[in-house]
């Protein structure tokens, strides 16, 4: 695998990652800005429009008809928030040359699309084609109506909600019905504008042979665009309450939903981590093999952290009866942790498991764009030995304490209907 | 034992097929330049074979629904230990599932592959089950069953399938419910385990970073020969009309969500991977963006994006399923109809049949590119009656005549269902 990466304009970089065992190729584009409630729908709006239309496929049938006559290549958008951060893009993916079956040149057509999509978007006069727009708008519109059918994602929705509340990262993903209902074509087009013109982007070229002409491309396009970059904060700790705040809502379920926000003030990310995956993440974690394998209370009952607001959750699936009992036996999980009881074997299986997943990083192409954009982030090292041996490091009394500066800031409970139980 | 090397003449990929002595079929991908192993260690048992024999028996036995996926969350327990304790030692990210036909154990792993498989093997083969620890399962799947029931893509799919089938256990939930698991014990499932956890019913599959003769090596030395018992199952028989047209059923929803699904007639092996792929370019054709119907009900914001279709088939059972989000899912089914009927009168245009090949095409080449996805390949293809590769050389032959005589022979308005998830009125 060869790695490099090149800045291509104003806060505009390019990474090329060439690995030649891939039958496929892609480009990752990533637009980061800051997440607000006035602009978080109109970006998310803007983006769906470029991917759907361009001025050479006005309509969506002639994008579809183009795209699967190169061999069902695809371009998407996608939407989504990093702490205080939006970032959306756009993502494209093909399969290589030498694999069409008529000798068509795959990537060339590809790139011309990409490039279309986002210098001539399908727009006249300052506004998106009206016909692009109204679909766009229901997508949009459906996307966040829809987030209620996957209870656990929203009971974390809401959740997050919860916690961050008054802050950025509060944002739902898509942002809310009202902002979205109230985007006109004129306010899309011009938050295009804003982001090609503000945002910091990050572009991911995945290819099996080196190629300089995805790089060229992009930075002769983007060199007549006017460039004023706004800086985000990657990191931004949300305020630790001084009282645990707490909300319930009840729907027709059968299964309730349990969110718990712990928050931190902690800059061990490492530490914290490792704390996480001892304490739900993987399947020998203390929720797991406790709470849900030896008590039986929960199906589900897992931690992650939000590093970026200084947050840890666990959330879980629980019959109402057992709430209560679900929450103390969690907070019991953690006090173990605080009073140091933890195991060597369970620090080797948590390290095994990051080096297990770093391991895996480049066999996908997915993985390659997710790494090298993470690392961006965070500016932290690209060679995943280094960064694994960040987590080598850590020791039990750091664990210790990251879990003794947890405070429990907010718990969110989906309930059901009391006559459903 | 021979190393059969099975080649894909259209891509040049390769993997390695050994029916080893122990009675086990045997299939490894090596991938060179890629980091992970995948691997999967399978039977062909899963929710509908509720009622099956061995050679000798005179009477079928019938055991409660939900007791193959009972028996996949029981194995993961070994008698002195945990298994994923076992793999918390190796690195690797262990798991598992059952299907409607079929119950894998997986690990995913970048490093002591060797290690892993041999656990994978093992466990697999060591069953261990007190009634004490079937007891609390039932907890566990309990709260699973409950979570599923708030899935609504889940309760849409089952109310269809419920809908469809009279008799075959397609329409029974994989889990069971609370009151069929109850009747599960121990015995029970060692009753099961030793009927389908027998060799000659089962498959492993691996791909990734490994060498074909190290992963034998392993077998040689985990496997133990069993002897093929003969073992039959059967379904009751199907009618081949449908239930009920449609069914209705409110959930918490954002969005209402609907399954329109055609019953077909089932096949078994080859034809039933022709058929399959059939149905495929049969369904592409209905649900593309570029279609008129699909542009309509576009325009109409009666469909969004979500609108797609997938081809469901197993041991006596295939349908076709169209799903999306809609207010008017009614609508969706007339134009599905509608457009059928178009197709089979105007025939299908052959500038589109060629596109839609060639997507499903590039969607089979990328398949191989993905570790995961090739292990799952080589499974579910052996499971399936048929060779790794076949889908290519199916579809590289598949004629714009095959695909209209599935629409005309299979997709009959008689035999269409609705299922829809409406929210709650306001």
């Amino acid at each position: 695998m060869k790695y490099n990466r090149n800045v291509i304009g104003n806060n505009i970089g390019f990474s090329t990652i060439v690995d030649e065992k891939f039958k496929t190729s892609s480009l990752t584009i990533n637009f980061i800005t800051p997440l607000t409630k006035e602009t978080s729908a109109l970006n998310s709006l803007a983006m769906r429009i470029l991917t759907t239309t361009n001025s050479q496929y006005r309509t969506i049938a002639d994008m579809c008809r183009k795209l699967s006559a190169l061999y069902g290549a695809s371009i998407s958008s996608f939407t989504g928030k990093r702490g205080d951060v939006q970032v959306l893009g756009i993502k494209a993916s093909w399969i290589n040359n030498r694999y069409a079956i008529d000798g068509e040149d795959i990537r060339s057509e590809m790139l011309g699309i990409v490039k279309d999509c986002l210098f001539c978007p399908n727009a006249e006069n300052g506004e998106f084609d009206a016909e692009s727009f109204r679909i766009a708008k229901k997508e949009t519109l459906d996307s966040i109506d829809a987030e209620l059918n996957n209870k656990r994602g929203y009971a974390i929705q809401r959740a997050s909600e919860l916690a961050f509340e008054g802050e950025p990262a509060a944002n739902p993903i898509y942002g809310t019905r009202t902002e979205a209902e109230a985007a006109t074509s004129a306010a899309a087009f011009e938050a295009y504008q804003k982001l090609m013109k503000t945002a910091q982007i990050e572009m991911y070229y995945i290819t099996a042979e080196d190629d300089d002409s995805v790089e060229n491309t992009m930075k002769e396009s983007f060199a007549s665009v006017e460039r004023d970059p706004v800086s985000v904060t990657f990191r931004a700790p949300s305020a630790i309450r001084s009282e645990t705040a707490e909300k319930s809502e009840t729907f027709d379920v059968r299964q309730c939903k349990m969110v718990l926000t712990f928050k931190t003030d902690t800059e061990d990310r490492f530490a914290l981590k490792m704390l996480s995956l001892i304490f739900g993440e993987t399947t020998v974690s203390k929720l797991f093999k406790i709470v849900r394998e030896k008590m039986s209370l929960c199906y589900y009952c897992a931690s992650r952290t939000v590093f970026q607001k200084g947050a840890l959750m666990v959330d879980s699936g629980v019959e109402r009866g057992n709430i209560e009992k679900a929450r103390n036996a969690i907070i019991a999980q953690l006090d173990e942790i605080r009073k140091g009881n933890i195991s060597d074997e369970e620090i080797e299986s948590s390290l095994l498991s990051v080096d297990n997943a770093l391991s895996q990083i480049g066999d996908t192409a997915s993985s390659y764009a997710n790494w090298f954009f993470e690392r961006f982030c965070d500016n932290s090292p690209l060679e995943t030995s280094e960064y694994f041996m960040d987590f080598k490091n850590v020791t039990k009394a750091r664990i210790v304490q990251a879990a003794n500066s947890l405070k429990l800031d907010s718990v969110y409970l989906m309930l059901d209907k009391e006559d459903n139980a | 034992m021979e190393k059969n090397i099975i080649t894909s003449p259209r891509t040049g990929d390769k993997c390695v097929h050994v029916k080893h002595s122990s009675g086990l079929d045997i299939y490894i991908c090596e991938m060179p330049g890629f980091s992970s192993v995948e691997a999967l260690f399978g039977t062909k048992y899963g929710s509908v074979n509720t009622m099956f024999r061995q050679k000798g028996d005179k009477d079928y036995t019938v055991v409660p629904e939900g007791i193959a996926h009972f028996l996949e969350h029981k194995l993961f327990e070994n008698e002195d230990c945990d298994v994923f304790e076992l793999y918390a030692k190796t690195g690797a990210s262990g798991n598992a599932f059952t299907s409607f036909d079929k119950t894998c154990y997986l690990f995913s792993c970048s490093k002591n592959y060797q290690e892993s498989l041999r656990i994978l093997l093992d466990f697999v083969q060591k069953p261990y089950f007190t009634q004490e620890t079937v007891d609390k399962e039932q907890g566990i799947i309990g709260q699973e069953i409950q979570m599923t029931n708030d899935n609504p893509e889940w309760r849409v799919f089952f109310n269809m399938l419920r809908c469809m089938y009279h008799n075959h256990p397609v329409k029974i939930d994989i889990a069971g419910t609370k009151e069929s698991i109850a009747q599960i014990d121990a015995d029970l499932l060692y009753k099961c385990y030793y009927t389908f956890y027998n060799l000659n019913n089962m498959v492993l599959s691996i791909a990734g970073n490994i060498d074909a003769d190290e992963v034998l090596a392993i077998c040689d030395e985990c496997l133990k020969t069993c002897d093929d018992k003969g073992l039959e199952t059967v379904f009751p028989e199907e009618p081949d009309t449908i239930v009920e047209p449609e069914i209705y059923e409110t959930q918490p929803v954002g969005t209402p969500i609907f399954h329109i699904g055609y019953k077909c007639s089932d096949c078994q092996g080859r034809e039933r991977l022709v058929k399959s792929m059939a149905a495929a370019t049969a369904s592409t054709l209905l649900t593309d963006p570029s279609s008129e119907m699909y542009q309509k009900l576009l325009k109409e914001e009666v469909i969004n994006s979500t609108f797609g279709a997938e081809v469901f088939n197993g041991d006596g059972y295939f349908t076709v399923i169209f799903s999306g989000e809609s207010n008017e899912p009614q609508k969706v089914r007339e134009a599905l109809v509608n457009e059928v009927s178009r197709l089979l009168s105007e025939g299908i245009n052959d500038d589109d049949f060629q596109r839609i090949k060639k997507s499903a095409y590039g969607m089979l080449v990328r398949e191989l590119n993905n570790v995961e996805a090739v292990a799952n390949m080589l499974i579910n293809s052996h499971m399936d009656g048929c060779g790794p590769y076949d889908s290519l050389s199916v579809l590289s032959e598949q004629t714009k005549q095959d695909v209209e005589n599935f629409m005309r022979s299979e997709l009959l308005p008689d035999k269409l269902v609705l299922s829809v998830i409406e929210g709650e009125a306001d």
